[in-house]
């Protein structure tokens, strides 16, 4: 069980924690848990209903995707301080497109999703701040995938005309 | 007559058939003269051996993608304003030699001596216009970190007899670029055509010598004044202008994404016609062969054009894969880009692209499109 | 006339075109498709003769077949042999990837700019590089280990493809030891590999840089430089202190050819390394 001061150091460690108000800070530590994750562990699979949005402390989170005939692909990693299930805080989104597993030995906090997006619909102030934040990581996801897309580091043979 | 004193810098009058002279001591000092002639219906540049092998009597007319030699009969030998060709072609051949290997008794390789022909050569009618292009190319191939063999070595020993131009081409627009109808420095003689004589300014040390034993006349304020008025009549019956030009590189490097460019991509075929013959393109291309047998290499260097679809070739495709980016090249080069690389405008406003280009393209109302697009 | 960062010193000046024949002394196999190739000039006065600085690339010549321009992958203060590290692309590298210990080659160079390091006494250096883009760093990363407290902090951003792609892997321990700080990445990984997936822009996301004091050198695809560049003025590097090498069709090594140009730049000669503030202008025109 995570005692409450284990937490408020946690968050504390964040960047993103360590510019939100009081106020908003206890009403994160409120909604949080930490889990540790040995590596090889599954976090969440593809497919999955919990709702949490975890950040990671320490360690390394792999986010996969199993693709029929290809086995596991590991399309992104996420290192401390990285945010893991974005999709949990958007209204729409409520099935896990991907799995996580650990890599590394790692620690994770997790936030309650349906908490945080009931706190973010009473606050509105919290709500921008929170949204904000997650704007930037998805277009961070965003840029780094059409980047994977664009397969920039092909061999140039490989895209040959006939 | 008392003999006149020639020194460099000085103006002397040389009846018509003293040409013949001057061009027979410049065969005897041992250049090998070229000169334009007629062949195929066009102005070429050719070996010279009598002042009867020049287009005496000819004009040429010019427009956008047109060309006609028409005799008129006068008795004039330089008056047919230059074709396709120019004297680059000289300088820096179309095709020469890199370098060649041959393989040694144990089978390595070895660096072989390329032969280039360097007898001097005397260009012998040279345009105001032509004159100030091989002046940009000096600037191309002869710099301080390094001078290509070939340019270097034929342009130290080349003579220069550069003719002003008193019937204009149509097509050029060389009092824009400040390049003519009067030749500037650097010939090593400039003739002005008169009715009945030559003026002569002597250039330089070579062309005060080829003089040497031709009868001159002192010249005259009539003679003066006739050049003078000839070159201002000429100035003034430009075909084409392009005004402001100084302006263009600032104009062009900064609309890059002007619409004029797709406009003129529609027209334009991409056929290089104008970088051929164009005076002072210089890009070039390294062809490597190799027979058979393994035991020789050779390495030639050809004219190559940003025109050609291989041109901007990068690993894993084009870097312009369209004539729109490649037209847009090629003019913000010339007039644009060039100014920063060499100093100079890359043109000089001799209006052979104009002449030459089977779709009529004119790049001094591209420009002016272009500058209007801007100014809207 | 362009300001280039130097002047480019080829081995004979009044000969830049004639190459010189230089033996295959070693291959270095570093990834599938790329190897380094250790040559040695066969004049023994042109083998201690020879200096490049970091960022500048030779031509390699296959007789018959032609030139390649390839950057120096190797130590400026290693005398005597030069290390190339070639990808095979077309007719000329992938002949030169199935040469030998003992053939031969031409080589003329060296040409171009090359990385500012005097500029960059008393800075931090960030290094952002993707693929083949580290060997001409590898250079830089060598003259820092002999140099370490000339400079502050020393970081290496590198990515590439897979795993398998990564350069010089037997190499990062040393580097790590020397106090450069090394993060890596790949575009997409696999059960075996424990490191970080994903490009390397975001690698920049857990740097810390003081803006004021970090120089900026990258190289790799255009398009990742792109990125990085993107980055980079987010965080308020000046344009002047994030340096670039590009990639144009080179071949002749001494702006005569043409081929290369970038607007007023001759890649080979103004370039391969420039600051940014130079290429701003024209780097967002398509097609240029």
């Amino acid at each position: 069980m995570t005692t409450e001061q284990e937490l408020v150091k946690a968050l504390q460690a964040i960047p993103w924690f360590q510019v939100m108000t009081t106020e908003h800070f206890k009403k994160m530590v409120n909604i949080a848990k930490i889990f540790k994750f040995e590596p090889g562990q599954v976090i969440f699979h593809e497919g999955d209903k919990e709702d949490y949005l975890y950040v990671v402390l320490e360690g390394r989170v792999a986010i996969e995707i199993s693709v029929p005939g290809r086995g596991r692909m590991r399309i992104l990693t996420a290192d401390a301080m990285d945010e893991v299930g974005w999709s949990s805080v958007t209204p729409v989104v409520r099935q896990r497109t991907a799995g996580a597993r650990a890599v590394l030995p790692s620690r994770l906090v997790a936030f309650d999703a349906s908490e945080l997006r009931k706190l973010c619909d009473e606050d509105h102030d919290f709500g921008y701040f929170v949204m904000r934040r997650l704007v930037n990581v998805v277009a961070g996801r965003l840029m780094t995938t059409r980047l994977q897309l664009l397969d920039m580091f092909a061999n140039p043979t490989d895209y040959k005309e006939e | 007559m008392a003999e006149i004193q020639i020194s460099v810098g000085s103006t002397v009058a040389l009846p018509k058939t003293g040409l013949e002279k001057l061009l027979a001591n410049l065969l005897q000092t041992g250049y090998r003269v070229l000169g334009p002639q007629i062949q195929d219906g066009a102005i070429v540049c050719k070996p010279l051996k009598s002042t009867a092998e020049l287009p005496k009597g000819y004009i040429s007319e010019q427009d956008s993608g047109f060309y006609r030699l028409v005799y008129s009969g006068h008795r004039r030998f330089f008056d047919a304003t230059p074709g396709a060709q120019s004297w680059k072609q000289f300088f820096f051949p179309a095709f020469s030699e890199l370098a060649g290997f041959t393989r040694d008794d144990h089978g390595h390789w070895q660096v072989e001596e390329t032969e280039t022909d360097l007898t001097p050569l005397a260009l012998f009618g040279v345009f105001p216009c032509d004159l100030a292009a091989i002046q940009v190319q000096d600037h191309i191939f002869l710099r301080e970190e390094w001078k290509d063999p070939i340019y270097w070595a034929r342009r130290q020993s080349a003579f220069i007899l550069a003719v002003d131009c008193l019937h204009p081409c149509g097509t050029g627009f060389c009092a824009s670029m400040g390049t003519g109808p009067k030749a500037n420095p650097g010939f090593d003689i400039r003739l002005t055509e008169l009715e009945d004589v030559f003026l002569v300014e002597i250039g330089s040390e070579a062309g005060r010598l080829v003089m040497e034993g031709i009868s001159v006349l002192p010249t005259s304020a009539f003679w003066l004044q006739a050049a003078q008025k000839g070159l201002e009549d000429a100035s003034a019956k430009m075909g084409r202008s392009l005004p402001d030009q100084q302006e263009l590189p600032d104009l062009l490097l900064n609309n890059l994404d002007a619409q004029q460019w797709d406009d003129v991509a529609r027209r334009c075929m991409s056929c290089s016609s104008c970088t051929q013959v164009c005076p002072t393109c210089f890009c070039w291309d390294a062809r490597d062969s190799i027979p058979l047998n393994g035991q020789t290499a050779r390495r030639e260097r050809v004219w190559d054009s940003c025109f050609n679809p291989d041109y901007s070739y990068i690993v894993g495709g084009n870097s312009r894969p369209n004539t729109r980016s490649r037209y847009r090249q090629w003019l913000t080069h010339k007039f644009g880009s060039w100014y920063a690389q060499f100093g100079t405008s890359g043109c000089i406003g001799c209006g052979r692209c104009i002449t030459w280009c089977p779709a009529k393209i004119d790049v001094t109302a591209e420009l002016q499109a272009i500058r209007e697009e801007v100014q809207s | 006339m362009i300001q280039t960062l130097g002047k480019p010193h080829a081995i004979s000046p009044s000969e830049p075109m004639q190459p010189f024949w230089a033996e295959i002394v070693e291959i270095v196999r570093e990834a599938p498709g790329v190897s380094t190739f250790w040559l040695q000039f066969l004049n023994k006065n042109l083998r201690e003769g020879f200096h490049f600085k970091a960022g500048q690339f030779n031509m390699l010549m296959v007789p018959g077949l032609g030139e390649v321009a390839i950057s120096i992958s190797s130590d400026m203060e290693e005398s005597h042999r030069i290390g190339h590290t070639i990808r095979s692309a077309g007719n000329v590298t992938s002949t030169i990837n199935r040469m030998d210990v003992g053939d031969v080659m031409g080589v003329r160079g060296p040409f171009g700019s090359w990385w500012a390091l005097d500029d960059c006494v008393g800075k931090d250096i960030v290094i952002a590089a993707g693929g083949i883009g580290l060997p001409p760093i590898r250079p830089v990363l060598y003259y820092v280990m002999h140099h370490r407290h000339d400079f502050g902090k020393v970081i290496v951003l590198y990515g590439a493809r897979t795993p398998n792609d990564l350069q010089f892997t037997r190499e990062y321990k040393s580097w790590q030891d020397a106090g450069i700080e090394l993060q890596v990445t790949v575009d997409r990984g696999d059960d075996s590999w424990d490191g970080r997936v994903g490009v390397v822009p975001i690698l920049f996301y857990n740097t810390r840089l003081d803006p004021r004091n970090t120089v900026i050198l990258t190289c790799g695809p255009e398009i990742m430089i792109r990125f990085v560049i993107f980055e980079a003025l987010a965080r308020r590097v000046p344009p002047e202190r994030i340096f670039v090498s590009l990639e144009r069709n080179l071949k002749c090594g001494l702006g005569s050819c043409g081929h290369c140009q970038v607007g007023p730049f001759f890649v080979c000669k103004d370039g391969p390394v420039f600051s940014f503030d130079k290429l701003q202008p024209y780097v967002n025109v398509e097609e240029f």
